[in-house]
């Protein structure tokens, strides 16, 4: 009985080639190779990369990566409180802003795309837009933030205003002034930045989430929120909490944005402990702010002034290697956790 | 129930655990601002009881290179006044001058002049200035340690080479057509800072426009090289090829390994780049870094006042030689002073 037929030959004869074949399948082998050196070519990359900031940074982090911890932005290397605390508490905040901004909108509009928006043109032209966002260069991002949180535009002034007066009202004084860099402008515009990618990959984990799941649900009478709520969330959950982990991995990264929107590079002064009141806590987000991609960008930039930038800067890029590889694994981890107990 | 709640327990000891990160950070530069002050109140002793009292803001923009003096002026004024805050930041002078004359700084950073245009701007919007001189920094015109061929360049050796008649130049002879000067046969690869620095205005200033008006040329370098923001980035490029040329701030160049300095001629013979012959004004191309100040402002602000009263005493002496530029001589640093009081 024939089998069928694959080229020229029919599928017994080549099955039999096959087995019988003595000789190594050399195409197979290449192919292999071919793949296996991809892969090495991308960690080859990786690991020097790795190698070279660990050996320009590793003299500051075994000798005083206390002090390095604690200290400031400073004009010279060989100061001993030369350090990233204020890049990190900024980009805490920023990490923060987009936490408290970017996830919730971003997996809201993907249940709406996913779940409840009709199929038609308008909503495919919406996914063509979101995902073409998805690649706007982030400096195109960072203009966007410098003209609406930074400059202000008529709808900036209308909602700085409204604050203003209810913050007048309480404390006697504005909250916001425009015409300034702050780090409330900084993380809304990181929080803008990737929204896009929060509704892409949410969308994409609502997408994979079986039919037969809201079918079932609706067999025993759930009504479509109920079946939103209790079986289509819950299973994209995993999904949806990569996604957005590493859309926050990505945005305490980025410099290019900051830059425009004026983040600070020289100096810094002390500012009053954010825990010693209300108005201080919320004035921070009011006031100028920097972000470790930013200190590491200074740093760089005068380390042929100053030698010992190079290593504090190389420092520097480890101490956001280890957040971001934190950040991941805490995305890794929770999805594991969530695949486990969707079973 | 028991798996809902388990699940907001793994959330909240996440949000706690970058609470705790965030906390002992802050606590800890708190310790250490305490720190700084205490250790210097033989400082603050010696400064008049005034000056510790003032209170204040302070935000100063403009040029990276001077950037550098400005925060060391702020964390030695700290020492003094420690409730004056100063915030420093960098964008460029182009850029710093935009924000000075938009009343959104005290102090404009700058490695040039004020430009006529950016003056007039800020005459429009109403802003008064002062130009306080701070320090010098020289450019420092480099080729790859490796080139013994050459020691010493005139300035008409460098406007054939890349000035804006040189678009075509790709040998260092090549330029021998344009200026009658008398350079080797060699590839020339050309790295310097771009139109958006301090440096290339100075340098243009400096060393091209005198030629390029005397032959009817745009004051400009030639369009045919690959401008860099980044000093580090020129540096390489100048030790990357063997017959290379370029040129950045004498700070950045002094501190550079693989590149030799050139000598410079300006018409007087040939003069080495040191900190010595630039704070003399014996070598041709250095260029003096400014500040900037606000009028309204100091009138209005004892703390801008008394920081600048800070920055042209103890500032002059120490801050501009502490982060690698040339201190002023004894005498334009009276000078300075003078002005500023009168």
């Amino acid at each position: 009985m024939a089998l069928g037929t694959i080229g020229d030959q029919d599928v017994a004869s080549r099955v039999e080639a096959t087995i019988q074949r003595r000789g190594r399948d050399v195409r197979g082998t290449g192919f292999r190779f071919a793949l296996f050196a991809a892969l090495g070519i991308s960690t080859l990359i990786l690991v020097i990369l790795l190698v070279d900031v660990l050996t320009d940074g590793w003299p500051v982090l075994t000798d005083r990566l206390g002090d390095f911890w604690s200290g400031t932005l400073r004009s010279r290397s060989s100061d001993d409180s030369l350090g990233i605390s204020q890049g990190i508490v900024g980009s805490f905040w920023i990490a923060v802003f987009v936490a408290v901004l970017a996830f919730p909108i971003g997996i809201a509009a993907a249940v709406y795309l996913e779940e409840y928006a009709p199929r038609n043109w308008f909503t495919s032209v919406l996914d063509i837009v979101v995902r073409n966002l998805a690649g706007v260069p982030s400096v195109v991002y960072g203009l966007l933030g410098l003209f609406l949180f930074v400059k202000g535009t008529a709808v900036t002034n209308w909602f700085v205003d409204r604050v203003n007066n209810r913050w007048n009202a309480w404390y006697g004084e504005d909250l916001i002034e425009l015409g300034q860099s702050t780090l409330f402008a900084g993380g809304v515009t990181l929080a803008v930045l990737v929204l896009p990618i929060v509704i892409i990959t949410a969308a994409e984990a609502i997408r994979a989430v079986p039919q037969s799941l809201r079918e079932g649900a609706y067999g025993v009478g759930a009504t479509k929120w109920e079946v939103i709520k209790s079986q289509v969330l819950p299973f994209a959950a995993p999904g949806i909490l990569t996604g957005t982990l590493l859309a926050l991995a990505r945005a305490v990264g980025e410099a290019a944005p900051l830059i425009l929107v004026g983040a600070i590079t020289g100096r810094l002064a002390p500012r009053d402990s954010m825990f010693s009141g209300l108005e201080d806590f919320f004035g921070q987000f009011a006031d100028r702010f920097t972000a470790m991609p930013i200190v590491i960008v200074g740093w760089v930039q005068n380390s042929g002034r100053d030698e010992g930038f190079g290593p504090a800067a190389g420092a520097a890029i480890v101490v956001l290697l280890v957040f971001v590889i934190i950040m991941n694994s805490i995305a890794v981890l929770l999805r594991n956790y969530f695949e486990k107990k969707r079973g | 129930m028991t798996d809902r709640s388990s699940k907001w327990r793994l959330l909240w000891a996440v949000l706690a655990m970058s609470l705790v990160v965030v906390a002992c950070g802050g606590t800890d530069s708190a310790d250490t601002d305490a720190d700084e002050t205490s250790s210097s109140d033989d400082v603050a002793n010696d400064a008049s009881v005034e000056t510790s009292d003032v209170e204040g803001q302070i935000f100063i923009s403009g040029s990276s290179t001077v950037e550098p003096v400005s925060v060391r002026v702020a964390e030695l004024f700290e020492d003094v006044a420690p409730d004056v805050f100063v915030d420093v930041e960098g964008p460029g002078t182009g850029d710093g001058f935009k924000k000075f004359c938009a009343g959104e700084t005290d102090i404009s950073n700058a490695s040039r002049e004020i430009k006529a245009s950016e003056a007039e701007e800020c005459a429009a919007a109403g802003i008064e200035f002062t130009e306080i001189l701070v320090g010098i920094d020289g450019i420092g015109v480099m080729t790859s340690d490796r080139n013994s061929a050459i020691d010493c360049v005139t300035f008409g050796d460098l406007y054939g080479l890349v000035g804006p008649e040189s678009d075509d130049v790709e040998s260092w002879a090549d330029a021998n057509a344009i200026t009658g000067t008398d350079l080797p046969d060699a590839p020339l690869d050309i790295f310097g800072p771009g139109e958006e620095s301090g440096t290339y205005d100075s340098f243009v200033e400096i060393v091209i426009e005198d030629l390029a008006e005397e032959r009817g040329q745009d004051a400009a370098t030639r369009s045919t090289y690959s401008p860099s923001a980044d000093d580090n980035v020129i540096l390489s490029g100048i030790q990357s090829s063997d017959t290379s040329i370029g040129w950045v701030g004498f700070a950045f160049a002094d501190n550079a390994t693989g590149v030799k300095l050139l000598d410079v001629d300006g018409g007087e013979g040939c003069v080495s780049a040191t900190a010595e012959t630039i704070a003399s004004n014996d070598y041709p191309i250095s260029r003096n870094l400014y500040i900037y100040v606000n009028e309204t402002n100091a009138a209005d602000s004892p703390a801008l006042r008394a920081f600048i009263d800070f920055y042209v005493t103890t500032g002059l002496d120490e801050a501009v030689s502490e982060v690698g530029y040339v201190e002023l001589t004894d005498a334009a640093k009276a000078e300075v002073i003078a002005a500023w009081q009168g």
